[in-house]
C-alpha cells in the first residue's frame, strides 16, 4: 500500500495547503475591515499519516475585547455629555461676549448706576429699561436652549433605544448562526466577527457585560446586570416625551422591565451614550435650568417694590415680573421662571408704560410710589435698586451653587459652573478616547490581520504545495516504470 | 503416466495463475471503490501418492489448488469529505446494513446519502444503514442479534421540543446593597421593591419559551440574607413590575457567610408552568463587595424547530441539529463484528455475510473493545495498492507463461513418443 499511501498523503497535503491558502486569502481580503480577526486553519494528522484541515478558528483575546467594549461605552457616555454641554454652552457664547445673562446683568447694573447719577436724564432711564429687557430676553432664550437641549437628548435616547433593539435582533441572528454552526462543526468565524461588531455597536449605546456559554453562545447584560440577550433579545423600551419643559421629567429607559435610567432606577447603567444622554437630560440641564430660574427669581425679588404708605401691602413685582401681567414676587424656587420672566408693562414704552417709573416707582399703583413729588433729581430708588442687586439673598439648593449670594454673583457663578462642567467632561472625553484608541490598538495587534505574516505564510504554503506536487510526480513516474515492464 | 500428469499439472498451474490474475483484475477495477477490501489468491499444492519410495516407481506430479482470500480486516485509508453522513470506521467494526431483501449484512462502505423516497440513509450499493432509536435503551443492550434495529431515517425528522429540566445561575450579589425593609419581591405586593433582576428563558413541555424573571432582594444585613423570587414573565403587569397575576413560582432565602460564600441550599426548584421542574444550580452565588454581576446563566431544553442538519458523534450517536442550534440524539449507530472477519463471505455491493467460518455476529457500540471509532465526514478507501497489484500481475503472467512452456514441452515429448512407431 505504500505507493498509494504516498499518493494519498501528497494529495491530502495539497488539499490542506489549498485550504490554508484560501484562509490566508480571506485574511488578506478582510485586512481593511477593522472588525475582522485573523483566521487560522487548524490541521491535524490523519490515521494514515496525511494531513487535513480540521477546523478554522480565529485569533481572539477576550480580556482585550472586554476592555475595548468598556472603553467604548465610557467614551460614548462622555461624548454624549460633551455634545449636550456644547448645546448648553451656546447660552453663554464666548466668555468675552456680552450675550450671556451674567454679562447682560452687568450691563443693567451699569445702566442703573448711570441713571442714578443723572436721574433727570430720561434717556439714561430708558437705557436701563432696555438693558433690563435684554436681560429678560437672554434669560428667556437661555431657558429655551436648555429645554431644547433636553428635548434633543430625549430624542437621541429614543433613537438609541431603537438602535439597541435593532442591534439585538441582528445579534440574535448572528448568535443563532454561531451556535448552530458550532454544533455542526462548521466555520463560524465570520459570524463571530459580525457578532462582535454588533456587540461593539451595542456597547456604544449602553454599557454591557457578557457571559459565554457552551456552544459559543453569549448572554448580554447591561453593565448593571439587567438581561439584554439570553437566547432571545429582551426588549428595551423608552417613551420619548413629545415636549419637555422645566417642570417635566423625562421618562426612564427600561431593559427587560427594569428601569436602568432615571432617579429611581433599580439597576442604573453606568456607561454608554444612553447613560450620557440621560445625565444631560436629567441632571446637567436640569441643574442649569434651576440656576437660570433662580437668577430670574433673584431679579424679580431684587427689583420688587414695597408699600411706601406704611399700609403693609405685600411687595409687588417691579422692573421684572415673573411672567407677563403678573405682579407677584415668588418667595421660593419656581421651575421655568427664566422662561417667562419679562419686564413690567408699566415701564415698557412699547406696551404703553413710562420708563420714568423706574426712577419714581409706582408700577403697582399709588401706594408704591417712592418719589411722590416727582422730583427730577430723585435717585434714592435707583440707588436702592443697585444696592438690592448687590445684596445677598438665599438661593435654592438644587442649583448646586452657594446658597447665599447676590444676584450678580450667582449669575457669574452659574457661568463658571457650566464652563467647569464642560471642561471636566472634555478632559474626561479626551482621556477616554485615548484609552479607547489604545484598547482598540492592543486588540487589533492581538487579533487583527497582519499582512506581513500572511505573505510569509503564503510563501511557506507555496513551498509545501510544490513539494507535494513534486512527490505526486515522482509516484507517477514510479508507476510509469512499473507499467513499462508490462508489455 | 508422468507425461500426462505433467500436462494436467501445468494446466492446473495455468488455472491457478488465471485465478490470481482474476483477483488482480478485480482489485485493479475496484481500486477506487469505497470500502472495497483487496482479494488475494493463495495456492496450496495437491500431491498425488507416488506409490511408496521404491526407485522404480515414477514421480506422479500433483496439481495446485487456489484459495481466494480477502483482506477484510485490513484498515483502508480515510478520505475526508464534506458530507456529515459519509461515515468511516477506524477500527475493527462494520456497519450493519440491510439489503432490499431484508437481509442484514456487514459493510465498511460508508458513503451514505439520504434516499429521497424513504428518507433512509443508503450507501452507494443501495444498502440501508441500521441503528437503534436513541430512546430505546433495551434494544441497545442486545449483544448478539439484530433485534430492535431499525433503518436510520433522517428524512422525516420531526419537529420536536424538549422541556427544560436543569440549569445554572451564578451571580455576584452586591454586599453594599441596602436592606429592603418594605415589601420584598417575593410578596408580589404592588409596592414590592428588589435589589436586582435578571431573566432566563426556559421551555415548557410544548417547547414554548417561558421567560423567568428572577428577583434578588436583600432582606438582612448581618448575617447577610437575600430572597430569590422567580416569576413567570407572562403574568407580569402591563406597566410597572408588580404585582404579577400569579404568585412567585419559587421563593428561596439565600444566606451568605462572612466571606461572601453561599451557606444555604445550592439549588432551587422552579416549577415551569406547563413544564417540568427546573432545578436551577445556584451553588456558585457569592455576595462580595462588587456590583451585581451575572456570571453564568444556562437552562437546557429547546423550542420546537425543524431539523436543519444532522451530526454524528464518534460514539455513534446521530444527532439532529435544529434551526435554533439545539441538538438531540435520534439514533445510536451500532457496529457489528465477528471473530474472524477475513472469513466473511463477500457479497455484491462491498458487503459481507456472516459465514460459518467467520463466527457469529456480535453487536456493540462504537468505541467499545477495539470496534473502533465512527468518523463522520470521511469514507474508507479501497485497500488496493496499485503497485503491488501490478507486480503481482507481472509475476502471474510470467508463471502462466512458464506453465504453458511445461505444457508445450509435455506435448512435444508426447509427439516424440508418437513418432517412435510409424
Amino acid at each position: 500500500m505504500s505507493l498509494s499511501v504516498a499518493l494519498n498523503t501528497a494529495q491530502s497535503s495539497l488539499f490542506a495547503a489549498a485550504s490554508k491558502l484560501s484562509v490566508s486569502s480571506r485574511n488578506i481580503g478582510a485586512a481593511n475591515d477593522p472588525s475582522a480577526t485573523r483566521k487560522i486553519a487548524l490541521t491535524a494528522t490523519t490515521a494514515d499519516g496525511g494531513t487535513r484541515v480540521v477546523s478554522i478558528t480565529r485569533a481572539s483575546n477576550n480580556a482585550l475585547y472586554v476592555r475595548m467594549l468598556q472603553a467604548n461605552s465610557d467614551s460614548a457616555a462622555s461624548s454624549a455629555m460633551n455634545d449636550g454641554l456644547a448645546g448648553l454652552q451656546t447660552t453663554i457664547g464666548d466668555p468675552q461676549s456680552q450675550t450671556s445673562p451674567a454679562a447682560r446683568l452687568a450691563t443693567l447694573s451699569n445702566a442703573l448706576t448711570a441713571a442714578a447719577n443723572t436721574p433727570d436724564d430720561p434717556a439714561l432711564g430708558q437705557a436701563a429699561v432696555t438693558a433690563a429687557q435684554d436681560l429678560a430676553q437672554s434669560l428667556n432664550d437661555a431657558s429655551a436652549i436648555v429645554q431644547k437641549t433636553r428635548a434633543e437628548a430625549d430624542g437621541k435616547i429614543a433613537a438609541s433605544v431603537t438602535h439597541v433593539n435593532d442591534l439585538l435582533q441582528q445579534f440574535a441572528t448572528e448568535n443563532d448562526a454561531v451556535v448552530n454552526g458550532s454544533i455542526r462543526g462548521a466555520d463560524v468565524t465570520d459570524a463571530m466577527d459580525r457578532r462582535d461588531a454588533i456587540l461593539t455597536q451595542i456597547s456604544q449605546e449602553m454599557g454591557v457585560s457578557t457571559v459565554s456559554r457552551a456552544g459559543n453562545d453569549i448572554v448580554i447584560y447591561t453593565d448593571s446586570g439587567a438581561t439584554l440577550f439570553d437566547r432571545s433579545p429582551r426588549t428595551v423600551t423608552f417613551q420619548a416625551s413629545p415636549a419637555l419643559d422645566a417642570a417635566t421629567t423625562g421618562k426612564a429607559v427600561f431593559v427587560d422591565g427594569v428601569a436602568v435610567t432615571g432617579a429611581d432606577a433599580t439597576m442604573p447603567i453606568r456607561s454608554g451614550a444612553i447613560a450620557g444622554l440621560t445625565k444631560v437630560r436629567d441632571q446637567i440641564a436640569v441643574t442649569y435650568q434651576t440656576q437660570l430660574d433662580e437668577v430670574a427669581r433673584g431679579l424679580v425679588s431684587a427689583f420688587a417694590e414695597s408699600d411706601q404708605t406704611g399700609g403693609g401691602a405685600p411687595d409687588a413685582a417691579g422692573l421684572f415680573t415673573a411672567s407677563r401681567g403678573s405682579n407677584a414676587v415668588p418667595p421660593v424656587f419656581v421651575a421655568g421662571l427664566a422662561g417667562t420672566i419679562a419686564i413690567n408693562a408699566a415701564v415698557d414704552p412699547s406696551r404703553g408704560g413710562a420708563p420714568s417709573r423706574l426712577r419714581d416707582g409706582g408700577m403697582n399703583g399709588a401706594a408704591y410710589i417712592y418719589n411722590p413729588t416727582g422730583a427730577a433729581s430723585y435717585a434714592g430708588h435707583l440707588d436702592g435698586l443697585t444696592a438690592a442687586l448687590n445684596a445677598t439673598q438665599p438661593f435654592a439648593a438644587g442649583a448646586a451653587l452657594p446658597g447665599n449670594a447676590s444676584v450678580s454673583q450667582f449669575a457669574t457663578a452659574s457661568v463658571s459652573w457650566l464652563e467647569q462642567q464642560r471642561q471636566s467632561t472634555t478632559g474626561n472625553l479626551d482621556s477616554q478616547k485615548a484609552v479607547l484608541s489604545q484598547a482598540t490598538g492592543a486588540l487589533s495587534s492581538a487579533t487583527g490581520i497582519n499582512l506581513d505574516q500572511e505573505y510569509a505564510n503564503q510563501l511557506d504554503l507555496e513551498r509545501s504545495y510544490q513539494a507535494s506536487a513534486k512527490l505526486m510526480g515522482v509516484v507517477n513516474q514510479l508507476y510509469d516504470a512499473l507499467l513499462a515492464v508490462i508489455r | 503416466m508422468s507425461l500426462y500428469g505433467m500436462l494436467r499439472t501445468s494446466v492446473s498451474g495455468m488455472n491457478a495463475q488465471s485465478n490470481l490474475l482474476g483477483t488482480v483484475s478485480d482489485n485493479v477495477a475496484n481500486s477506487g471503490t469505497t470500502g472495497y477490501k483487496a482479494a488475494d489468491a493463495e495456492f496450496s499444492s495437491l500431491m498425488l501418492d507416488s506409490g511408496g519410495t521404491a526407485a522404480s516407481v515414477g514421480y506422479q506430479p500433483g496439481s495446485v489448488d487456489t484459495k481466494v482470500r480477502y483482506g477484510i480486516s485490513t484498515q483502508g485509508t480515510l478520505n475526508y469529505t464534506s458530507s456529515p453522513t459519509d461515515l468511516a470506521i477506524n477500527g475493527n467494526g462494520f456497519f450493519l446494513v440491510k439489503n432490499t431483501a431484508g437481509q442484514t449484512l456487514l459493510t465498511r462502505a460508508g458513503a451514505f446519502q439520504i434516499d429521497a423516497t424513504s428518507g433512509n440513509l443508503v450507501n452507494t450499493a443501495g444498502l440501508t444503514l441500521m441503528g437503534y432509536p436513541a430512546n430505546d435503551a433495551a434494544a441497545q443492550s442486545t449483544l448478539n442479534g439484530t433485534g430492535g434495529l431499525v433503518p436510520v431515517n433522517i428524512g422525516n425528522a420531526k419537529v420536536s421540543a424538549n422541556a427544560s429540566t436543569k440549569g445554572t445561575f451564578t451571580a455576584n450579589l452586591p454586599s453594599a446593597a441596602t436592606v429592603v425593609t418594605g415589601d420584598t419581591a417575593g410578596s408580589n405586593a404592588a409596592d414590592a421593591t428588589y435589589t436586582a433582576k435578571s431573566s432566563l428563558v426556559a421551555y415548557d413541555k410544548l417547547g414554548a419559551p417561558v421567560t423567568l424573571d428572577i428577583y434578588m432582594t436583600r432582606t438582612a444585613a448581618n448575617p447577610a440574607a437575600w430572597e430569590m423570587a422567580v416569576y413567570n414573565r407572562a403574568d407580569a403587569p402591563a406597566t410597572g413590575s408588580f404585582p404579577y397575576a400569579a404568585g412567585a413560582l419559587a421563593t428561596q432565602t439565600l444566606s451568605f457567610n462572612e466571606a461572601g460564600a453561599l451557606t444555604s441550599a445550592g439549588s432551587i426548584a422552579i416549577p415551569v408552568p406547563n413544564g417540568a421542574n427546573v432545578t436551577l444550580d445556584i451553588a456558585g452565588m457569592t455576595q462580595l463587595a462588587s456590583g451585581y454581576t451575572p456570571l453564568a446563566a444556562t437552562v437546557d431544553g429547546n423550542a420546537p424547530a425543524s431539523v436543519s442538519s444532522v451530526s454524528i458523534d464518534q460514539d455513534g450517536t446521530l444527532n439532529a441539529v435544529d434551526q435554533s442550534g439545539q441538538k438531540y440524539a435520534m439514533y445510536k449507530i451500532p457496529f457489528g463484528h465477528v471473530s474472524s472477519p477475513n472469513n466473511l463471505t463477500p457479497v455484491a455491493g462491498n458487503a459481507f455475510q456472516v459465514s460459518e467460518q467467520s463466527g457469529d455476529l456480535q453487536v456493540g457500540a462504537p468505541g467499545e473493545g477495539g470496534l473502533g471509532k465512527l468518523i463522520s465526514g470521511a469514507t474508507e478507501q479501497s485497500t488496493v495498492d496499485m503497485a503491488s497489484e501490478l507486480t503481482r500481475m507481472i509475476v502471474a503472467q510470467r508463471d502462466y507463461t512458464a506453465n504453458s512452456k511445461v505444457f508445450q514441452t509435455g506435448t512435444e515429448l508426447l509427439d516424440v513418443l508418437m513418432n517412435l512407431k510409424r
